[in-house]
């Protein structure tokens, strides 16, 4: 009797046994072998699927009051997909699937698509709204899928596109910023695809550390740019107007806290709508900004005229006699209007921009410490958070002739991109110093963390005195010159320098009536809180960047003004307080 | 008096069998569970993922109508450009402003 018990319990263990080893092999095959399968299969029988959706971090712009607006986000829809081996009455299929989704597919091409026999699933139409796949979804016509899909979206279309970037396929299948802050961002803004569908099997055994920390959470997040919406869609608006009206071969234009580096407003045309990728000419996808060097012309003046009075090898009382045109290295050198000025104060070479002048400072400088200031200023790149950015040409900084040095007192002959310029030209607003300028300020982890990006490198270039003489010469150029005067703004210092350069011929020389405008200008001028540089490759019908670009300038300053409302930093009357 | 003495009979098989029912019970309950959480965490996800969408659509009208304000041509709409500007010198505020 109790042999026999025995027995019937060995047997009963034995069967628990192998039922438990069962089901762990079947479950090691459904879950590990077949897993990757099964999820795929799930999401072609259900409209709701999830395996494999595209997810991705959001880009954030910031509005002057902190408000966060959505630069690149997801959106999420439907795709629709046939399978032709089911699919039986085509017309009215493409019928109904054109009711719902118009724009999505031609005529011809569905039929092509059905007529594909061999293949079991054929992406149709794509990016349907919510509403819209429901719809069809629950016509459930036999072989058409109804798939959730998520897409990279870009609320502002247009807006700061070129720095925002693109995310599409390079390498292989995996969707990736390809340009702009998508591309150098990727490690935070990309998802190491976690799927809805959970491994439990595998979740059981392994990962058990991620419970309690998991490293994706520390690493993948949101980035927030310091770009302002209103500021980056005037300064657009107002770019495309002057390449409009002097139909120039490229504009653009940068606003930049001088004392941060911190970009909010940067902008070039030709540009593109990130949403509507399939007819975008490739040239433009990347930053001009940053990827191409121009010779500015004279806005590089109070570059040399700060590096002389830094070295003090000059001093704004300092007088030199203009003669109009000078002879160097058998090359002749003039001012715009070929004319002599005589005897005049260095605030003249500015106020007037007199390229013999800035050729005068160069030779007091002298070709050594000239070499060291344009090096240690222009010798490295900005390091901005925008991939493929340029070097600076500064070849003839390499030189020995003197008429190399004056050509590039006044911006000729040294070529730098214009995200440097603006960086070199704020550290005359910034006291002498120059900063690192940058569009990403945080980054929003998915732990929760927020982590502020790290741009405190500054690199003190020039004296405060220096910097503050050189302000008061381009304070004049607004109050005294620009627009005859008329540019003044009572209760507001601005300092500005326009600038224009003969461009170059391809062939070592310059085109007579070929130019490129630039201008630059900070306010308020001893406390800066903004720095614009603006330029217009190839303008027609002007020779003059105070001709093209002035407006446009003095447009952003008052709208500057308006919109952060900037105290007035002069001109102001104190009222005298009592009670009453 | 008499002792009441409750004498149930144990078998082996039967308690076996008894915590076998429990397990398979525990089991489909477990597996219940997890479905249903995970059905709604997909749902919540989704329903996320859905406001996120209808968020960033408001988001791109937002900048869509910035765009259009700024691109306005006032003079197209028949408002006057000012004959003369003058800037008037601002009076000194106080902290409150």
């Amino acid at each position: 009797m109790r042999a026999q018990f025995r027995t019937r319990i060995r047997l009963v263990l034995a069967f628990i046994v192998l039922v438990t080893v069962f089901i762990i092999i079947r479950l090691y095959f459904v879950q590990i072998v077949d897993g990757q399968e099964y999820a795929q299969k799930a999401d072609r029988q259900f409209s709701s699927g999830g395996s494999g959706l595209f997810d991705r971090g959001s880009i954030y712009f910031t509005r002057k009051d902190g408000t966060l607006i959505s630069a690149a986000t997801i959106q999420t829809g439907f795709l629709v997909a046939i399978n032709p081996q089911i699919l039986q009455n085509t017309e009215s299929a493409y019928s109904a699937i054109n009711a719902i989704a118009s724009s999505s597919i031609s005529h011809d091409a569905f039929l092509i698509a059905a007529a594909k026999k061999s293949q079991i699933y054929i992406e149709v139409a794509h990016h349907l709204s919510d509403s819209d796949g429901q719809a069809l979804s629950a016509l459930r016509i036999p072989g058409i899928q109804v798939l959730r899909e998520q897409w990279r979206y870009y609320p502002g279309s247009v807006l700061a596109s070129q720095s925002i970037g693109i995310v599409s396929y390079g390498f292989g299948d995996v969707l990736a910023g390809q340009t702009g802050l998508e591309a150098s961002y990727d490690g935070v803004l990309s998802r190491s695809g976690d799927s809805l569908y959970k491994n439990f099997f595998t979740e059981l055994f392994s990962n058990v550390g991620n419970l309690l920390v998991s490293p994706k959470d520390a690493r993948e997040g949101d980035i927030v740019t310091t770009i302002e919406p209103e500021v980056q869609t005037r300064l657009e608006s107002d770019i495309a107007k002057v390449n409009e009206k002097y139909v120039s071969k490229e504009s653009g234009g940068i606003i930049m806290d001088p004392a941060t580096g911190a970009i909010i407003a940067i902008a070039n045309f030709p540009s593109y709508d990130s949403n509507v990728l399939q007819f975008v000419d490739p040239t433009v996808l990347g930053n001009p900004l940053v990827e191409h060097v121009h010779e500015f012309g004279s806005i590089m003046k109070p570059i040399t005229m700060t590096s002389a009075l830094d070295a003090g090898v000059i001093t704004p009382e300092t007088t030199y006699n203009d003669t109009g045109c000078i002879t160097v290295n058998n090359a002749t050198i003039c001012n715009w209007d070929l004319k002599p000025r005589g005897v005049i104060p260095m605030k003249q070479v500015i106020v007037q921009s007199l390229n013999t002048g800035a050729a005068w400072i160069a030779t007091q400088l002298g070709q050594d410490k000239f070499r060291e200031y344009f090096t240690k200023i222009f010798g490295q790149k900005t390091g901005i958070d925008i991939k493929n950015e340029s070097s600076a040409l500064l070849g003839n900084l390499s030189t020995t002739q003197q008429v190399n040095f004056d050509n590039m007192s006044f911006g000729q002959g040294i070529s730098v991109t214009p995200i440097q310029m603006i960086r070199a030209l704020g550290a005359i607003a910034n006291g002498g110093v120059m900063v690192e300028p940058h569009l990403v300020s945080t980054v929003r982890l998915n732990s929760g963390i927020e982590r502020s990006v790290d741009w405190n490198e500054k690199i003190p270039v020039f004296s405060p005195t220096a910097v503050r003489e050189t302000t008061e010469m381009m304070t004049a150029v607004v109050d005294e010159k620009l627009e005859g005067g008329k540019a003044i703004i009572p209760t507001m210092s601005v300092a500005a320098k326009t600038g224009t350069a003969q461009l170059t011929d391809g062939h070592g020389g310059y085109y007579k009536d070929r130019f490129f405008h630039s201008f630059v200008g900070f306010f308020p001028s001893y406390n800066p809180k903004f720095i614009i540089l603006l330029y217009t490759n190839d303008p027609h019908g002007v020779q003059y960047a105070s001709e093209t670009l002035d407006s446009t300038f003095l447009d952003l300053v008052h709208f500057l003004i308006d919109y952060y409302a900037v105290p007035p930093d002069r001109g102001v009357t104190t009222a005298s307080t009592g009670s009453g | 008096m008499h002792n009441f003495h409750f004498q149930i009979q144990y078998s082996p098989t039967a308690i076996c069998s008894g915590i076998i029912a429990v397990l398979v019970i525990t089991y489909i309950g477990l597996i219940a569970v997890i479905m249903s959480y995970a059905t709604l965490t997909i749902e919540f996800s989704q329903s996320v993922r859905n406001d996120e969408s209808a968020v960033a659509a408001l988001e791109g009208q937002y900048l869509s109508m910035i765009s259009q304000i700024t691109n306005t041509n006032y003079a197209e709409d028949e408002y006057a450009v000012p004959i003369a500007k003058i800037f008037v010198s601002a009076k000194s505020t106080t902290a409150l402003r």
